[in-house]
């Protein structure tokens, strides 16, 4: 059985990747790989909804990092949608490192902060 | 030895025979030159070509008991065709004195004779020569059913080219039929100019009566048997070859053509996310290729509509919109039950299959859940699910109604005669064989019987595993962790947490583990009174975290677990970490 899946839709201008599953060491590459083949540069930037990911570690942290400096690069932004309480939550938790892009809780709230006017004086 | 010796004496009334026929004009034996006046229609015949019709009682009487004995030998009856094709060449062969012999076959739907078997022109069977009905030599006779000498091939129409490259001069040939029913050509061919006479028609039509029938039986039982032996392919084909190593259950499967004929039984087993197993069981109304190929087509569905995380009920709901709108009305039963190992439950729906039974160490007990109609019975069908537990020890027995159904039992006594054959089975395997050799009858089955069985299995108080050192290990190693940490009495937050930091500390193991040759690692995990240790040992060298990825790892681990330590051995390097669980 492959662990985990990712379902892309595209949602007033911004990519949204939806995982789903448990992602390791065995898939965190690929399916960073989809995301950011599946990107194409109109857009304003990605959402990746973590709500429903089972499990995640070191490598798909690693990996956010990666797609995070990639878009940054192109001039796109990375939106995470992760609830309080969820699996990715903890995970991220226990690794104490910095967030590895701007992080909501629920999609809404991604594409709303994806559309927002650049802050003033930036 | 007594071949032999029936061969000289037929070589000796051949040469009666042969003495006789010299005597006569060629190709216009008296009695023999035209067909019979009773026949309906005469044969269009091409130059040189003489149809031949035998006049009674041709042979004397001698001849003929030895001839007809030579054909008529019950011993050729217990041979199998191509056996029994050889011998009647070499019989044919040595009482006519011809230098070829050639049997070929009628292929209806071709509308073809194909040459199956021969002599002195072997070439016809290797380049499987193919002659179309009314076409030439063969093809006339088989068009026309009658027999037909050719005394001179070079000025025939013969279409095989074989016959001409040989240099055959004349030839001999007789349609075998069966009851009215064309099976194939036999002929004879001399590479001297010969003129075949009444009495070499009557031998081969001895020999053409003698193994007209044979092959008639022999395609008949083929094309059965190659049925068959492509159903049971098939059926095999479209069941799982092999059964994935799931945590905390033990699974064993059967599945029995029956004695005649396949059917459309079928079994299956799979993982679904979060450790739980999906089995199936299911029936395709009918038999055959076309049982077989549905059953593949039901299997393929339900597993995909069953990864879409649909529950049993709608999971069959679904594969029974998909019967509906297949072109040809189809109709199966099935049950698809899902267990979570963490809860010890079974979520069961049925469309019209047999009712399972599950074996405990006390018993066993039928399993009455209220079955929906088969798939593909009714529109829009509703199918209810319902929960059972399935208790540690515990087996669930999925059958097909081959198992249980005896012509004048009741059903429900069949039933239950298989929960008391299977109730002392300890594992899924032994009650697949209590089953099989309790229910099913010596002479084997009238309708197919596919079998699956699953035990709830508890994980061990102590976890001493080698696992190969590839990242797919890691799911698995996560599956077995969670069940562990549940049942030392682990909470949400310690199954979470421990979880992350093995799945972690074996991550490291892997990457550790360079060499191309397989490696592995071990994962050792034991505690009580709610404190728990965890060892992961690879045989790598320890190398410095690389990079922000694996120091990240290791401060996971740090924060998820009390302690930790890192162990260089002589051998590799061993992450011992202890948790006291929060029951959280």
């Amino acid at each position: 059985m492959s662990i985990a899946d990712v379902q892309i839709t595209h949602a007033s201008g911004a990519l949204v990747a939806r995982l789903t599953g448990e992602v390791d060491m065995s898939n965190a590459e690929d399916l960073g790989a989809t995301v950011m083949s599946a990107t194409p540069n109109e857009v304003r930037g990605v959402v990746l909804d973590l709500s429903a990911v089972e499990y995640l570690d070191s490598a798909g942290i690693y990996v956010i990092h990666g797609m995070r400096a990639s878009l940054q690069a192109r001039g796109q932004n990375l939106v995470l949608v992760i609830p309080p309480r969820s699996p990715v939550h903890d995970a991220l938790r226990l690794s104490g490192a910095d967030r590895p892009g701007e992080v909501v809780e629920e999609l809404d709230a991604a594409l709303r902060a994806l559309n927002a006017p650049p802050a003033a004086g930036s | 030895m007594n071949r032999r010796a029936g061969g000289r004496g037929t070589a000796a009334a051949y040469q009666i025979n042969r003495r006789r026929l010299t005597a006569a004009p060629s190709g216009t034996l008296p009695g023999m030159a035209e067909p019979r006046a009773s026949r309906t229609h005469r044969p269009r015949l091409g130059s040189g070509q003489v149809a031949l019709e035998p006049a009674e009682a041709i042979l004397e009487p001698s001849e003929q008991v030895r001839s007809s004995y030579r054909f008529s030998d019950p011993a050729l009856s217990e041979l199998p065709l191509d056996r029994l094709l050889n011998e009647l060449l070499n019989r044919v062969q040595e009482t006519l004195e011809v230098d070829t012999v050639a049997i070929l076959l009628h292929d209806e739907e071709a509308q073809q004779l194909v040459a199956r078997a021969a002599r002195g022109i072997e070439e016809e069977v290797e380049r499987g020569v193919r002659i179309p009905i009314g076409g030439g030599f063969a093809g006339r006779i088989a068009a026309e059913r009658v027999a037909i000498f050719i005394a001179d091939v070079d000025h025939a129409d013969v279409l095989n080219p074989i016959l001409r490259e040989k240099g055959i001069h004349s030839l001999l040939g007789v349609p075998l039929i069966v009851e009215g029913h064309l099976v194939g050509v036999m002929h004879v061919g001399s590479l001297r100019p010969r003129t075949f006479g009444p009495n070499d028609l009557a031998v081969l039509q001895l020999a053409a009566a003698r193994v007209a029938p044979a092959i008639e039986r022999a395609t008949l039982a083929a094309r059965l048997e190659h049925e068959h032996t492509v159903s049971v392919a098939l059926q095999r084909s479209l069941l799982p070859k092999r059964l994935g190593n799931f945590v905390g259950v033990a699974v064993a499967t059967r599945y029995l053509p029956a004695r005649e004929e396949v059917g459309g039984d079928w079994y299956d087993v799979f993982e679904l996310p979060r450790g739980r197993v999906g089995l199936v069981i299911g029936d395709v109304v009918g038999h055959g290729v076309a049982a077989a190929s549905l059953m593949g087509r039901l299997r393929t569905a339900l597993h995909s509509y069953a990864i879409e995380s649909h529950g049993p009920g709608r999971t069959l709901e679904l594969v029974d919109r998909f019967v509906h709108s297949l072109d040809e009305p189809a109709m199966a039963t099935a049950a698809y039950a899902v267990f979570d190992p963490f809860t010890s439950t079974v979520q069961y729906a049925t469309a019209g299959h047999l009712p399972p039974v599950v074996i405990s160490t006390s018993g066993s007990r039928v399993i009455e859940a209220t079955p929906a109609p088969p798939l593909g019975a009714f529109p829009y069908g509703r199918c209810s699910e319902h929960e059972f537990s399935l208790e540690s020890e515990e087996i669930l027995f999925l059958y097909t109604d081959g198992l249980v159904e005896r012509r004048g039992v009741p059903l429900s006594d069949g039933i239950d005669v298989l929960a008391r054959a299977v109730e002392e089975a300890d594992s899924p395997e032994e009650a697949c064989l209590a089953a099989v050799t309790r229910l099913v009858p010596v002479e084997g089955l009238r309708d197919d019987v596919a079998i699956v069985a699953l035990q709830n299995i508890p994980v061990p108080a102590e976890l001493h595993l080698r696992l190969p050192a590839e990242p797919r290990t890691l799911a698995q190693v996560r599956r077995i962790l969670r069940r562990w940490v549940v049942e030392r009495g682990g909470g949400e937050a310690d199954v979470a947490e421990v979880t992350i930091a093995v799945s972690e500390a074996c991550a490291n193991a892997i990457e550790h583990a360079y060499s191309p040759a397989p490696a592995s690692f071990e994962l050792h995990a034991w505690g009580d009174n709610g404190d728990i240790t965890v060892a992961v040992r690879d045989e790598g060298q320890w190398r410095p975290p690389r990079g922000e990825n694996r120091g990240r790892g290791l401060t996971i681990i740090a924060s998820a677990m009390d302690d930790v330590q890192v162990g260089r051995l002589d051998s590799g390097t061993e992450v011992v970490m202890r948790r006291r669980l929060s029951h959280r």
